[in-house]
């Protein structure tokens, strides 16, 4: 996608870094690196700094201390029309305006490429066409945002992200207040663009079974650090009881895989 | 979608036209009258004129203050901003009139403007303790009231002969203009304007949220103070010539998005000028001949006109909860 972009370096670095609001550390001595190709999910408990870890990452607050890096540069020194072209986002932000379509939403994907009337060309069209048709919302098109319902509006703003190109794609809980269905085609959308454009994915989950799923790598919250990082084939039932504080209560109960 | 745009803008622009027309037609003085075009140049021209501007300008002005605060009921006036304007104003008008200095329309809309930017902050505040649009506009009428109340006040004590024209334009009106006045406001809401379009792909950005317009790649904090700066500059001019209008800028806004069912910034901002011209026109027309040849204030009829748009707004129910 991106010429920038070399491949030996991590799409994203943290070093020794510490993170949160103000003054308070939410997260504090954080070493993690997501390379190319990786699918990265991000679990933990309500409240263990997933979000906060990727508002950093997103440029939306600062790193307290410690260093952030994207594709190796500094990302105190990057705008944010640099970040954009590497990075797109669906975070749990609801604001639909009125008579806003949903081609309109997806052709907001293209802001760092369209000039500043905002014109698109020929080029920017047919990105948004075909990121509409990896998530199957062509048909939603002409309808208005605030129109559809809450799993085809998460597909719409995943279209938006893919519209945008990005080298790393992140999710915070892209699939938390939606219907199983609309969970099953987020998940393959996210799946069919991983395989097809060779990008990478961080996104925070809690559905322990879709992470399974959708990632090959987590990185697990608690206390405040990165409690593991491996593979998603390591997540066990018995480490999921113990990240989440399970103890005496019965998972697999509720819980089929 | 061309088709119909291009056919509501020209609704809007024959409207324009014809309330322009009739704004400098009817009256009581008629064409048969001897000081007939007399009046025609120097009172009713600049009027049409002032109504047809400003009113534009203040419309334009309230959709940029729903951008900015995400919030379709957002607008210089229920905000309070237009009468902390007006207390600026008045206050530095009379304060130098005591002085026996009379202050140049620039400096008017200089101290409009800073009236404007110190409401516009109060507001900032209160917008960080809450989302709900409701409160915020509930805070905003209040801030209006004081400002309000104090510049009642100033007007009440300050001398006589100061303040024949402040006691109009404090209701809000369009009438007192000058023909150096329609020129100044002309350049300036013409500046405004000419921002407004310019900010046109940020804003659309922005209405998806924050978050999504950063990641996009807009710069949010030069964004918003370039949003509010254009903002201020259009209803502080409004406020210096014709005091504060009410609702025009939340109300036409509104109405434009109806019309044209869309939410492109490019299609809003010049319909909104022209909807809101024509909103003044007609209105201007209402306050000035419904009892001639007793005039009403222009707020008066505004209000009635857009604060019924206004309770429509809040009493629908939104998808995300605002």
């Amino acid at each position: 996608m991106n010429e920038r972009v070399r491949n030996d370096i991590p799409l994203i670095e943290l070093k020794n870094a510490a993170l949160g609001y103000g003054t308070q550390a939410v997260l504090s001595g954080i070493d993690l690196s997501i390379g190319h190709k990786e699918t990265v999910a991000l679990i933990g408990e309500n409240g263990s700094g997933k979000s906060t870890l990727l508002k950093t990452i997103i440029k939306e607050i600062p790193p307290l201390t410690g260093s952030v890096l994207i594709c190796g540069r500094d990302i105190k020194k990057l705008s944010s029309h640099d970040i954009a072209r590497t990075m797109a986002v669906v975070m749990t932000e609801r604001i639909y305006p009125d008579y806003y379509t949903c081609f309109d939403m997806v052709c907001a994907g293209r802001y760092p490429y369209t000039d500043s009337l905002g014109r698109l060309t020929k080029e920017d069209r047919d990105a948004v066409e075909e990121a509409m048709s990896l998530t199957g919302t062509k048909d939603l098109s002409d309808r208005y945002v605030t129109d559809i319902s809450d799993g085809q509006r998460q597909l719409i703003m995943l279209s938006r992200a893919i519209a945008q190109e990005p080298d790393i794609l992140i999710l915070d809980e892209p699939t938390s207040f939606l219907d199983i269905k609309h969970k099953i085609l987020f998940a393959e959308a996210v799946g069919e663009l991983v395989e097809k454009r060779q990008i990478s994915v961080l996104m925070s989950m809690h559905e322990i079974d879709l992470v399974r799923e959708m990632a090959g790598r987590f990185v697990a919250l608690k206390d405040g650090v990165i409690d593991r990082d491996g593979d998603t084939s390591d997540l066990n039932d018995g480490y999921i009881s113990s990240l989440f504080g399970l103890d005496g209560i019965n998972y697999r109960k509720y819980h089929h895989s | 979608m061309k088709g119909r745009i291009l056919t509501y803008y020209l609704f809007l622009i024959v409207a324009v036209c014809m309330l322009s027309v009739m704004s400098v037609m009817l009256g009581t003085a008629t064409p048969s009258d001897p000081s007939f075009e007399i009046i025609v140049l120097n009172i009713r021209l600049p009027r049409m004129a002032a109504a047809l501007i400003l009113g534009g300008g203040l419309s334009v002005s309230g959709y940029l203050l729903q951008v900015f605060f995400s919030n379709p009921i957002a607008g210089p006036y229920v905000l309070g901003i237009s009468n902390g304007a007006k207390l600026v104003t008045a206050l530095v008008f009379i304060v130098l009139a005591g002085y026996g200095i009379h202050l140049p329309y620039l400096g008017l809309v200089a101290a409009s403007f800073a009236g404007a930017g110190i409401v516009t902050s109060a507001v900032l505040l209160v917008s960080r303790k809450t989302r709900r649009m409701s409160v915020l506009v509930l805070a905003g009428v209040m801030i209006g009231y004081i400002c309000s109340s104090f510049t009642d006040f100033m007007v009440t004590f300050a001398d006589d002969h100061d303040i024949a024209d402040l006691h109009n334009w404090s209701m809000g009106s369009f009438s007192g203009m000058s023909r150096e006045g329609v020129v100044i406001s002309g350049i300036l809401i013409l500046a405004g304007l000419t921002a407004a379009m310019a900010l046109a792909k940020p804003v659309e950005a922005y209405l998806t949220g924050e978050t999504y317009a950063r990641s996009a790649g807009v710069n949010i904090p030069v964004f918003r103070l370039m949003l509010i700066l254009v903002s201020s500059l259009l209803s502080a001019t409004v406020t210096a010539f014709a005091g504060p209008v009410s609702f025009v800028g939340v109300a036409v806004p509104h109405l434009m998005r109806r019309l044209f069912k869309t939410a492109k910034p490019l299609i809003l901002i010049p319909a909104c000028f022209l909807g809101g011209s024509a909103f003044c026109l007609l209105s201007d027309l209402i306050a000035r001949l419904l009892f001639a040849p007793t005039e009403l204030s222009i707020s008066s009829v505004t209000a009635v006109l857009g604060a019924p748009v206004v309770i429509s707004l809040l009493i629908r129910k939104r998808p995300d909860g605002r």
